[in-house]
């Protein structure tokens, strides 16, 4: 069923739901948008063209997060419990909440369970804000999702004028638009019209058949070497993005804490081995390891490209470098030296 | 294409052509309007995608130290670029010799966040002359001055010519005023001390770590930054606040003497974080009390990189 509600009405529910949950929700920060406590801000951010700067995975993946707390001297040992209060992530693009979808193949599989990712998924609703106009550097359509999909979402909330209309998809989703009346059948045709039109406005960025074999093939390809002389090596396209999740564990010895931070390919000491030696000594292996693991490497593992399309690393690149053109590359390389 | 474009086409196809030198690091424009990269031409058939104009963000001369120093390279430099290389050269990261400044002279680098405050991000072309710069945004063609647009460093840019260059495309332009250099950093110095705290925390605090202002920076070439050095550590790792406190002081103090204004920190932070105020300040007190601008000359060591017994300053020894 698809429910109906009043954009003036909306504050009105959020505040309903903030007796029993904590609420994030976009809100203007200096001139882009974060995900925030409710009534922090001055107003919610969600006609934002764009998703959040900083990526949603932070919710379960904070970049830096306590594991352990301890006594070195008096050889104590605390284990952090994590009991987090339920929550809504409110106004999350339909990209970002199938990128934590895709996170739980790594945090959350049959072999291993991080316990503080477990917690704080479970205790956590993902409400989306479908994309009516998506960006330019958006390409969820050519990875396979859409600016409406509702995958890895507890609801989505579809602008309309006046209104947003709320297709439910698991209990707790529906529990929480429940009160509100229904749409009518036009209505909801209006809406799914709408929904259709935004993903046929994007135009293939790239063609996937056979991204993943040609990636493969041109492991060794000067190619990579030319695509990176302009990368400056640093953290922005990976810490942005909703599906890097590698991280490196620290004692903090001072504070007695045992850490963990956001860690990224891109950095030179992320693959520094205690030997001195680096198997990936510059930036032409590290940019293909990062090109690699989202088109290649995900599909091992996951059986799935581990990129939603949300284009943050596109918009956020201080040289700009576009994974975009970077894969049509990739793709036309293959035809030319395939055999060299 | 713009006059400037012709003629460094030019210029590089000559060079390149007569073997002058083995590799130009100009930008190009392949992807999209509103982002040139930084690109490495090598052979003349590479220039078709040669770009040059305002949304050129990155400062060139940061690629300088990831060649070896018997590389011959051609270089285009605008104001800031050129001071960046004397820096370097004066700390013996490439030869003189085998550069080759392709000077401009710099109307200032215009900041593309500026733009989409205006306009939103659906921005599908653009162009510029000197004085006015105009996009197309959902088929409108929207003009701006390019002064309303200006990156705050170009505002307070003094030197906008290249000190040294082995040919200068484009008419010398005037200097820039110092006083104007001087009113964020004043401003700041006559904030209280609580107010300055507030002010760099907010700053500081919304730091990711992902170091695109180190990586940005010429200056910042340490095989291994101190925050990479793990055995002893000397920050803490996370995005605590002492963490990112730290970073950002001990980041600009290593630029003392050294940072030539060109604001590439500040143009790379993807969370819009004000850098610029810290190496200003420094700069500002190297001008007072030291006499000393970074790179206006490729011989002049930076006060803190240099010893003298006769040293009228005598506040150390």
């Amino acid at each position: 069923m698809m429910h109906i509600l009043n954009k003036k009405k909306l504050n009105q529910i959020l505040t309903g739901w903030s007796t029993k949950y904590d609420i994030y929700a976009p809100q203007k920060v200096e001139d882009y948008s974060q995900f925030l406590p409710l009534g922090t801000a001055d107003e919610l951010a969600l006609n934002e063209p764009h998703n959040t700067r900083f990526p949603p995975k932070s919710f379960f993946l904070p970049q830096s997060e306590t594991l352990l707390k301890y006594d070195h001297r008096l050889k104590q040992l605390k284990e952090v419990v994590i009991t987090p209060k339920p929550r809504i992530i409110f106004g999350i693009r339909p990209c970002d909440a199938y990128a934590v979808k895709l996170l739980d193949t790594v945090f959350d599989t049959a072999e291993y369970t991080d316990p503080y990712w477990k917690a704080k998924r479970n205790a956590t609703l993902l409400i989306g804000m479908g994309c009516n106009d998506p960006c330019q550097t958006c390409f969820c359509t050519t990875v396979g999702h859409g600016p409406f999909n509702h995958d890895g979402l507890d609801a989505l909330l579809t602008e309309c004028q006046d209104n947003y209309f709320i297709e439910t998809f698991t209990e707790k989703g529906n529990k929480l638009f429940s009160d509100l009346p229904a749409a009518t059948k036009d209505q909801q045709r209006q809406v799914q019209e709408m929904q259709k039109k935004a993903a046929k406005s994007m135009q293939p960025a790239f063609d996937t058949t056979n991204l993943k074999q040609n990636l493969n093939q041109s492991f060794d390809s000067k190619y990579w070497a030319a695509i990176s002389e302009s990368c400056l090596g640093c953290g922005i396209c990976t810490f942005l993005c909703p599906t890097c999740f590698c991280f490196d564990i620290v004692d903090e010895v001072q504070r007695n804490e045992r850490i963990r931070n956001w860690d990224t390919c891109m950095f030179r000491i992320y693959s520094l081995e205690a030997s001195g030696h680096n198997p990936r000594p510059t930036r032409k292996e590290r940019t293909r390891q990062r090109i690699m693991h989202k088109y290649s490497y995900w599909i091992d593992h996951a059986g799935e490209i581990g990129c939603t399309g949300c284009g943050r690393c596109i918009r956020n690149c201080p040289v700009g470098l576009d994974i975009r053109a970077m894969l049509r590359a990739v793709n036309t390389f293959e035809s030319e030296t395939v055999n060299a | 294409m713009s006059e400037t474009i012709v003629k460094l086409k030019t210029e590089i196809e000559r060079l390149l052509n007569e073997d002058v030198i083995d590799v130009v690091i100009a930008f190009k424009q392949e992807d999209s309007p509103l982002r040139p990269q930084p690109a490495f031409f090598r052979n003349v058939a590479e220039l078709e995608v040669l770009e040059y104009n305002s949304l050129c963000q990155n400062n060139l001369a940061n690629y300088l130290t990831r060649f070896p120093q018997d590389t011959r390279i051609g270089i285009v430099v605008r104001g800031c670029e050129s001071r960046s290389v004397n820096a370097l050269i004066v700390e013996k990261q490439h030869q003189r010799e085998n550069l080759y400044l392709i000077g401009i002279p710099c109307h200032g680098i215009v900041d593309i966040k500026k733009i989409f405050k205006k306009t939103g991000e659906e921005v599908t072309d653009y162009s510029e002359n000197q004085d006015e710069v105009t996009v197309i945004v959902n088929g409108k063609e929207i003009t701006f001055s390019r002064k309303e647009l200006l990156h705050d460093s170009c505002l307070r840019c003094i030197h906008p010519n290249p000190v040294d260059a082995d040919i200068l495309l484009g008419d010398p332009l005037p200097e820039g005023d110092p006083n104007i250099a001087r009113q964020e950093v004043e401003s700041i110095e006559a904030m209280s001390r609580d107010e300055r705290y507030a002010w760099f925390r907010h700053e500081a605090e919304r730091c990711i770590r992902c170091y695109a202002c180190r990586e940005a920076c010429p200056m910042c070439y340490c095989t291994e930054c101190f925050v990479d050095h793990t055995a002893p550590r000397w920050t803490e790792s996370d995005v605590s606040q002492a963490g990112m406190q730290a970073w950002h002081i001990i980041r600009a103090f290593h630029q003392t003497g050294r940072c030539t204004s060109c604001g590439a920190c500040e143009r790379a932070c993807p969370m819009d974080i004000k850098l610029t105020y810290l190496t200003e300040k420094l700069n500002k007190d190297m001008r007072e009390l030291y006499e000393f601008e970074a790179g206006l000359d490729s011989e002049t060591q930076p006060p803190f990189a240099s010893f003298n017994l006769d040293d009228k300053k005598r506040f150390i020894v």
